[in-house]
């Protein structure tokens, strides 16, 4: 049945200005007027076009399947957990659901891609774990909606294989080359040699970057070179990576510079005999310095340091200089283990004996531990960071030695923790240390928590409050979940009616905590409902 | 009575809004609750509020119905849903009812006792004049619709695109006047067709189908039984819940509840279920309503299906049901269907009994996804044959059906099919 488009367009115009068109099928319009009969027309086919709608165009194309799943979606009241978490609630346990289920093999179900995906196109945190925990379904429906392109080269494989190096993106081609680092660490050097000329300086950052993977002296070439970059980071970040490398020429420099700075001479202070470490900081900056990337001003050579002057250029070359040295030149030159080197006493080399102030002398030991302890960082050495968290040295630098738990074995770390917070409990430092403490917080490190929140709780000043708000919203996310028990224990204790026993403290267990507790019970179950 | 503990999602379906949805979420901590517990007819506990104040909350599950000494009119309210979500975890106890729990169901129970008593007595006798005066009152306001159609159509159409809101609001407030509500509702929305691609012609065509009414309505003394029926409820007339349930069409079926679309107009909430029975192929919609602030009949869960017998309103294509009785508890189940030339053939036997129909349910089985031109997404069944898409947001589809085959349920509207729910093997139904 045709002519619906001319009733269209009469309609349109008006039926004043237009007939309305003849429909033979129609019944004959007597009885009504011109606009009336224009409508019984247009009823009549409007249903006939309706009823007769014939099934859609040809030219369709199917959206390609994606490819078959290898891991198992995960269980359903995983499921429900996680659309709660996409919705809002407790949301910042996200990364730690989606790594809980990627380490066990398991995926986020299809329905709930669009909403994870959607999130991590706002917060880049949480692309990696994401990358991990979507599924194959993840990647083909990021291929179809440019917001979220991002997961494509996500999840470790980088794919493509060879032609990455090509073609690929910066973040991409790095991925590949830290790829080939792993497997094969000499093949992935020459394959950014032959580029590196064209490279770009922030790429030639990149790249070299990867090169953590697989670090070996057989670089030491590559990297002495790339000390000559026009690139300032790529010059820096050569040197730190000659500065992990044991044995290269470059650590063998620094170590002369740094024996020039520390000297070991046998002295009698107060009727004791005993190797005293003289300290004599560096005197002048040259440029073989600043090529071995210890620059004029070094970062922080501007802060507090002690006796309320600044750090100062001198001691900060001398910190740096320590933290490039390889720490077996110390055990070599005063033929000690690392923990009584750290315990040995230190002096200014210019002071006369037994005159220098107190303060001076504790900048001058703060100046070699400090150095001592990035060392140790950068290369990694159980060894020298145990002395350094045991030997009760840079008790005011609780921050560097925080960050040298993570260089202790696993087993070790938790009691170290736990060692170092009670060392400095009921201190404003207490937020940032911990935060330096990846979790999870679990046995001593735990207990040692809970314990700084029962005390922390319990004391009702202002700044008790606020630091312990920093403190629960750190738990909230590392604290073992098995520790809600201990601490519902503080919640009831402190909840009860005044007149069923006499009330231990008048003043509410604060929201932080309670929040705290609800966020524990909720990770608590949710790790539940994951595990296989 | 339903088995055993509702799950997280059932509870979270309860609630009036999302507001106390977060809210229930604070307020489910055992440690805020003292005495709950539950049994299998009802959940009941006590809750510490702010302040010294405790609320006593308490759910009936066969209902479900609610109460709280609380003052939030909200029904439910936070307390018993954050009781309700600590005894969907398990983590009441069962136990004895308290006194005021006990005396609260009692009287429940006797209020619904006497309600019934109430409908069983005689049915309420209407008076014939009110009949007639209300039978007048439609049919002028009709003719005054039949009129300004007309001059709509003599004026032309053209005029509509830049006409003000009060075009049809005007026309709609004097069909409100005449005490024909239902169309009062179709001619205001009506207002939102010029601001569409492809306007005029869904203007003509829904002129035309309010013409077709007017006609009908007219001559309603000629038409059978059915269609007379049908041409009333369009109107405005509505048929008594009561009417439905003694003289409606029964049918008993395995219904499967294929999709569900709230809607809000004029702080009306109206909830439609699509039901499909398993046996007769049977479409059906169950309505339900809420004022704010109530929650909407959470009874039947799409992808599952139900021994029940419905009770249909009459019309000439009987649609709209009631559930009647049910027979055995909702189980997990994917929908049968059709292919989409077999959906087609199915609108168009229903268009032949009841030409206004503006939306029928479409339960396809093994459709794909497709791309038509311009980008625009499709079903595809596995003759090849297609009907177009109508959704905002077409990313979960997509994620569900990852371009494979899936069972797919929808409404099929003359703008193109909106999507309503999907089947996946993984994951069951999902509500799109």
């Amino acid at each position: 049945m045709s002519g619906w488009n001319e009733h269209v367009t009469a309609a349109l115009l008006g039926t004043e200005r237009r007939d309305p068109p003849v429909l033979p099928e129609a019944p004959d319009g007597r009885g009504t007027d011109r606009a009336g009969r224009l409508l019984d027309q247009a009823a009549l086919l409007t249903v006939a076009r309706r009823a007769g709608r014939v099934p859609g165009p040809g030219a369709l194309d199917l959206i390609a399947p994606a490819p078959a799943e290898d891991a198992p979606v995960v269980p359903p009241a995983a499921a429900a957990r996680l659309a709660r978490i996409l919705r809002g609630e407790q949301v910042q346990v996200l990364p730690e659901w989606l790594d809980a289920a990627a380490a066990r093999g398991l995926r986020v179900p299809a329905r709930l891609l669009p909403d994870l995906l959607e999130r991590g196109r706002g917060d880049r945190v949480l692309r990696p774990s994401i990358g991990r925990a979507a599924g194959r379904r993840g990647v083909w429906l990021a291929l179809r909606n440019t917001d979220w392109a991002y997961l494509v080269g996500e999840g470790g494989d980088p794919g493509g294989g060879a032609e990455v190096w090509e073609t690929g993106t910066r973040n991409q081609r790095a991925a590949h080359l830290t790829a080939l680092r792993g497997t094969d660490p000499a093949a992935a050097r020459e394959a950014l040699r032959e580029t590196w000329a064209k490279e770009p300086a922030p790429d030639r950052a990149a790249f070299l970057g990867t090169f953590r993977t697989g670090l070996s002296l057989d670089d030491e070439e590559f990297l002495e070179s790339a000390l000559e970059d026009r690139g300032k980071d790529v010059r820096q970040l050569a040197a730190d990576l000659l500065a992990r490398l044991p044995g290269s020429a470059y650590g063998e420099r620094m170590a002369a510079r740094a024996r020039g700075c520390l000297t070991p001479r046998l002295r009698t202070v107060r009727g004791r005999e005993q190797t005293w470490i003289m300290v004599e900081p560096p005197s002048a900056h040259d440029e073989e310095l600043a090529r071995d990337g210890v620059p004029f001003h070094p970062g922080g050579s501007f802060a507090p340091g002690g006796g309320g002057r600044p750090v100062g250029t001198r001691a900060a070359w001398l910190r740096e200089i320590l933290a490039r040295t390889p720490l077996g030149t110390w055990t070599d030159l005063f033929g000690l283990p690392p923990m009584e080197i750290v315990c040995l006493p230190v002096a200014a080399a210019g002071a006369a004996e037994g005159r220098s102030g107190r303060d001076e002398q504790d900048g001058d030991a703060r100046d070699v531990h400090i150095g001592w302890a990035r060392a140790a960082l950068k290369q990694h050495d159980a060894a020298w960071a145990r002395a350094l968290l045991k030997g009760g040295v840079m008790v005011d630098e609780p921050g560097a030695l925080a960050d040298l738990l993570a260089v202790l074995p696993a087993g070790e770390r938790d009691a170290a923790a736990a060692g170092l917070i009670r060392w400095v409990e009921g201190r404003s430092e207490l937020p940032p240390i911990l935060e330096r403490v990846p979790g999870p917080w679990t046995g001593d490190l735990a207990a040692a928590v809970v314990g700084t929140l029962t005390a922390s709780a319990g004391r009702p000043t202002r700044r008790d409050e606020h630091a312990l708000t920093q403190l629960c919203r750190l738990a909230e996310q590392r604290l073992d979940p098995s520790a809600a028990a201990r601490l519902e224990t503080l919640l009831t204790e402190q909840n009860r009616p005044a007149d069923q026993t006499p009330a231990p403290r008048e003043r509410a267990v604060p929201r932080a905590v309670t929040a705290l507790v609800a966020a524990l019970r909720f990770r608590d179950e949710m790790l539940k409902e994951l595990a296989p | 009575m339903s088995s055993g503990r509702w799950d997280r999602g059932r509870v979270a379906a309860l609630a009036p809004d999302a507001a106390a949805a977060t809210a229930a979420g604070g307020v489910a901590r055992p440690a805020k609750w003292s005495g709950a517990g539950c049994d299998a007819e009802a959940v009941w506990g006590e809750c510490q509020g702010s302040g010294k104040s405790v609320y006593r909350s308490c759910a009936d599950l066969a209902g479900p119905a609610f109460r709280c000494s609380c003052p939030s009119h909200k029904i439910p309210c936070k307390h018993v849903l954050g009781l309700l979500l600590l005894w969907s975890d398990g983590t009441v106890e069962a136990g004895a009812r308290p006194g005021w729990v006990a005396e609260w169901l009692e009287q429940r129970r006797e209020r619904a006792g006497r309600a019934q008593e109430r409908k069983a007595g005689a049915p309420k006798a209407r008076d014939p004049k009110t009949v007639e005066r209300r039978e007048r009152r439609v049919e002028d306001g009709l003719a005054e619709l039949d009129q300004w159609l007309r001059d709509q159509v003599t004026h032309g159409l053209a005029q509509a695109e830049k006409a003000p809101y009060g075009l049809w609001d005007d026309a709609a407030r004097r069909l409100v006047d005449a005490q024909a509500g239902a169309l009062s509702g179709q001619v205001r929305a009506l207002a939102a067709i010029p601001r569409q691609p492809g306007w005029p012609d869904r203007m003509l065509e829904e002129y035309a189908l309010l013409r077709l009414l007017v006609l009908a309505y007219r001559r309603r003394g000629e038409l059978p039984a059915g269609l007379r029926d049908t041409v009333r409820s369009r109107v405005g007339f509505t048929v008594a819940q009561d009417d439905v349930l003694r003289d409606g069409e029964r049918v008993r079926d395995r219904w499967c509840a294929t999709g569900s679309r709230d809607s809000v107009q004029d702080q009306l909430t109206t909830r439609r279920v699509w039901l499909r029975g398993r046996e007769t192929g049977r479409p059906a919609l169950v309505l339900s309503f809420a004022a704010p602030g109530a929650s909407l009949d959470s009874s039947l869960a799409v992808g599952t299906e139900v021994d029940a017998e419905l009770a249909f309103y009459p019309g000439a294509q009987p649609l709209r049901a009631l559930v009647a009785e049910r027979h055995g508890p909702a189980v997990e189940a994917v929908p049968g269907g059709t292919s989409v030339a077999g959906f087609l053939d199915e609108h168009a036997a229903a268009l032949a009994n009841d030409p206004w129909l503006e939306r029928w349910p479409a339960t396809l089985e093994r459709v794909r996804l497709a791309r038509g031109e311009g980008g625009a997404l499709h079903v595809v069944d596995e003759a090849g044959d297609a009907l177009p898409l109508r959704m905002a947001d077409p990313w979960r589809l997509l994620a569900v059906s990852g371009g494979g085959p899936v069972a797919f349920a929808g409404e099929w509207t003359p703008d193109g099919l909106r999507p309503l729910a999907a089947w996946q093997a993984d994951e069951g139904a999902v509500l799109l």
